[in-house]
């Protein structure tokens, strides 16, 4: 049978043949935070749910892969609310024009360098021309992150949610969800009984030491041994642990990431300066529905004696993917 | 819980194709292997996609398959295994 008669859409990228990964993983800009955060709120909020924003996302077509992974949340939310009629294209280009207009900042007149003479601990003293320049970048927003701050207006002044559930939001993911699955993997290490429960019932393991996931997902805990090496994937968008692990890095969400794991985990693995030996097996986990997976690396050696808030800090993202081992 | 399935059972996933949202790969269609676990019941994802009220609720399978079975010219180990979740609607015997 062909494949291809299968694929139901841009999405459905497992073992596609595809570029190499780009493992480095680019932080956030704000309005990428922000756009997250929006989605985020309204779909625990249930105002519209994950799978109708996935539905939609896949419906976007050859869209889907020209357009990033945020604008590409954006627009499908905003096309799930015209389609709703929670608001209408009038009520959103009215809003978005205020938001781009309260967003011009005026150019601020940078003062002349040479004319700048002053007196520092008694000597003269002179400037040069950066060190008045405003920051560095210089990038201005993207169209879409006024689309996404419309769309929030909206969503507030019809009281479904507020400012503070989307700053919530941002700093939950910039502060808190980061930290919980080192915090338990550090005590997986530290604590073979709690290594036992983790490993036999994750979400109830974490939830009895005072860490609320707020996630209707069960949790999946797989350790890496001598003899099994576990990877994470999600063909078919980025599902990931985001309550536990904070967001997926940004390869985790590539076409290539997504569409070659699968297909060639060794060739993947390599990729991330991780060579499995010949003798072990490698099981890919494509967490393609309602489970979340969280790999428990082994501890590392020469650790022994370390307290379990110093073993956290030996913790990385990527072991918890399973993409990279500690020593 | 009484289930279609059980560990260990032998499974082929369904290979009709699909229109709408769904949680079952193009890949893994048509593929053979087994159950791994049972996950629990959970609202059937494609209707939840079209806003249906009431979803049916549907029960969720870990399914394990060898990477030999599932890709056609497979370079890795033979050991090595690939785990998806499946719904029941997409499972047939084996």
């Amino acid at each position: 049978m062909d494949k291809n008669n299968l694929k139901m859409g841009p999405h459905d990228v497992g073992g596609e043949e595809s570029l190499p990964i780009d493992t480095t993983d680019n932080d956030m800009t704000h309005w990428e935070k922000y756009a997250n955060a929006l989605r985020i709120v309204v779909s625990s909020k249930r105002i519209i749910t994950l799978d109708e924003l996935r539905y939609h996302t896949e419906a976007l077509g050859a869209k889907y892969f020209e357009i990033g992974y945020f604008e590409r949340n954006c627009l499908s939310l905003h096309n799930i609310c015209i389609q709703k009629g929670i608001y209408d294209k009038e009520l959103f280009q009215k809003i978005k024009s205020r938001k781009v207009s309260e967003f011009d900042v005026p150019i601020i007149d940078l003062p002349d360098v040479a004319s700048i003479n002053h007196i520092h601990d008694g000597k003269p003293h002179s400037h040069n021309v950066s060190d008045f320049q405003e920051d560095e970048s210089g990038d201005g927003p993207p169209d879409y992150y006024f689309d996404t701050l419309a769309i929030a207006q909206i969503f507030i002044d019809q009281g479904l949610i507020t400012n503070d559930d989307i700053n919530l939001k941002i700093e939950q993911f910039d502060n808190v969800f980061p930290n919980r699955g080192k915090a338990v993997v550090a005590k997986a290490w530290y604590n073979n009984l709690f290594k036992e429960a983790l490993i036999k019932d994750a979400k109830k393991a974490i939830s009895d030491i005072g860490i609320e996931l707020e996630t209707f997902a069960d949790i999946i805990c797989m350790p890496q041994t001598d003899t099994v090496h576990h990877i994470v994937v999600c063909t078919l968008c980025s599902c990931y642990p985001r309550t536990l692990l904070g967001m997926p890095p940004s390869w985790y969400k590539s076409r290539s990431y997504r569409s070659r794991v699968v297909h060639e985990p060794r060739e993947v693995l390599a990729e991330f300066g991780t060579i499995v030996p010949e003798n072990k097996e490698i099981k890919v986990h494509d967490s393609n529905a309602d489970m979340r997976y969280l790999i428990l690396p082994p501890r590392p050696s020469n650790t022994e004696g370390l307290s379990e808030v110093e073993l956290s800090k030996l913790v990385a993202r990527d072991y918890l993917v399973g993409v990279r081992l500690p020593n | 819980m009484d289930t279609k399935f059980k560990i260990n059972d032998e499974i082929i996933v369904d290979s009709r194709s699909s229109s709408g949202h769904c949680r079952t790969p193009a890949y893994i269609r048509g593929k053979k292997g087994v159950i791994e676990r049972i996950c629990g019941r959970y609202p059937n994802p494609e209707e939840i996609a079209l806003c249906k009220k009431d979803p049916k609720i549907v029960t969720l399978y870990r399914c394990r398959f060898k990477q030999m079975d599932v890709w056609d010219n497979y370079s890795g180990k033979a050991s090595d295994t690939i785990e998806l979740e499946i719904y029941e609607h997409w499972l047939n015997d084996a």
